[in-house]
């Protein structure tokens, strides 16, 4: 079996677009979270990317494309890019996408519905959720697997999975493997603020709002964007000289099948170590989480009790950070995001901090990463989960 | 009547392709302008001009063909 290289990474993000950016300004522990719809009945919050979209399509180009799509051709441009690839640098039939997406073109759709009975004529062109991965495709000129994963908040982190077994059985010789999410319209805001899942916050506070593993945690707040990375085995990122960020060592995948949105620490723990038994490594080798962490009242706990069952005594040794506190929760992008921050904490061997955590909850005691304690100087290897509504799992491994 | 002109306006508004570029008599398709472009413009037209264009047409390649269709169109609003 190959081993399966991390060459590329590219993100169309709420704090910018490069992982470098990305990842000082959540080392600085920056909010990208603001309110968002006024006119709403009550507040909103939402983490926004600004997007030129004027950098990679013409005004022709953009017919019927939604957001959604223009930031996932963003994102996996800038990650192939990244890995040096240019156009013709591999034949177009070993050439996958991986996309994960957990809604579609959601602006299509809300304009639809806003129309007075007029409905744009790509409107279902532009909603598919499968548009994004077809849309990177064309853009990239992919003709292997292109291939859509619609699992909520997992995703793109299951698409990264599905990525890497494709790379790993020799199915393709370049995956691009990521996922995107552009929601934040108002119907979907009202939809989710139904849903009694999202944060809370006094007029002013909204960059504050989410606060993982806290106390006096409300849930999260919606992000938007784009991320996505190249995936090669080892050698064939050898052959071509590539720079190597990480290896994706291990993942895996499995499905509470107990209730739809309510999380499952036994089913969690089912793909927490089925990632560590494939890169072969004991939890005690894990020096950092990137977490779910949605900071809502009953996943955080649950998500800690996953860890405990894993970890067990090791549980300390392991620390843990939520970024959704600064980014929000992409959904169907929320992996690919993550994935590309742990990958930035190996590289870099430096840990995103758990911010707005300053009344800790003894029911979520975790090692938490601290804003004043950022250093990993010894970090080898790195996991990121993924809790999708409908209950299942994704976790990946990373090593350096 | 004709239309040309302001679809050729149109195009330059929503597409940034100037006249110069758009030969009325050349195949609108070569220019971009394909089959999913041409179902958006159309609705843009609509929306201009307050007509409601028949979804018949599947022949129209050129800019005047598009242009001599929309003055049929609006001369029989006008009727």
């Amino acid at each position: 079996m190959h081993s399966v290289a991390v060459t590329g990474l590219g993100v169309v993000a709420p704090h910018g677009d490069t992982p470098e950016a990305l990842f000082a300004a959540l080392l600085r522990a920056e909010s990208a979270i603001h309110p968002v719809f006024p006119e709403l009945p009550k507040p909103a919050a939402a983490a926004t990317v600004d997007f030129d979209a004027s950098r990679w399509f013409t005004k022709l180009q953009l017919a019927g494309v939604d957001r959604v799509s223009q930031l996932a051709v963003a994102a996996a441009d800038l990650a192939m890019r990244d890995a040096g690839l240019e156009a013709g640098a591999v034949d177009p039939e070993r050439i996958g996408v991986f996309a994960g997406c957990g809604m579609g073109g959601a602006a299509a759709l809300e304009a639809a519905y806003r129309g007075n009975g007029r409905v744009p004529p790509l409107t279902i062109p532009a909603f598919m959720p499968n548009a994004p991965a077809s849309h990177v495709a064309m853009r990239q000129r992919a003709q292997g697997p292109v291939l859509t994963y619609s699992v909520a908040c997992a995703s793109s982190s299951l698409a990264i999975a599905e990525a890497a077994k494709a790379v790993q059985r020799g199915e393709v010789d370049i995956a691009i493997a990521g996922g995107s999410e552009a929601l934040i319209v108002p119907g979907v805001v009202l939809a989710w603020q139904a849903m009694q899942t999202l944060a809370g916050f006094e007029p002013g506070e909204a960059a504050t709002a989410v606060r993982p593993f806290a106390a006096d945690r409300s849930g999260f707040a919606l992000g938007e964007g784009a991320a996505f990375l190249v995936l090669e085995s080892a050698a064939h990122a050898r052959r071509r000289g590539a720079r190597v960020h990480a290896t994706l060592a291990g993942w895996g995948s499995s499905c509470d099948a107990t209730h739809l949105t309510k999380p499952d620490a036994e089913g969690q723990a089912r793909a927490l170590r089925q990632a560590l038994k494939q890169a072969g490594l004991k939890p005690g080798d894990v020096g950092y989480c990137n977490a779910h962490g949605t900071a809502t009242r009953i996943g955080d706990v649950v998500e800690r009790e996953a860890l405990a069952l894993v970890w067990g005594e090791q549980l300390d040794g392991l620390r843990v950070s939520s970024t959704k506190a600064l980014h929000g929760h992409l959904l169907g992008a929320a992996g690919a995001l993550e994935a590309v921050i742990t990958v930035m904490a190996l590289r870099e061997r430096q840990l995103p901090p758990n911010a707005h955590g300053a009344s800790p909850d003894p029911a979520c005691a975790l090692n938490l990463v601290r804003e004043a304690d950022t250093q990993a100087s010894a970090l080898e290897a790195a996991i990121s989960s993924s809790f999708a509504f409908g209950g299942t799992n994704s976790a990946l491994l990373f090593t350096r | 009547m004709s239309s040309l002109k302001e679809l050729q306006d149109l195009i330059q508004e929503k597409y940034g392709i100037p006249s110069s570029e758009l030969d009325p008599q050349a195949s609108m398709r070569e220019k971009g302008l394909d089959s999913l472009a041409l179902a958006e413009f159309i609705f843009e037209i609509e929306d201009k001009f307050g007509i409601e264009v028949p979804d018949d047409n599947p022949n129209i390649d050129t800019l005047a063909e598009l242009a001599a269709l929309v003055d049929k169109v609006r001369a029989a609003k006008v009727a």
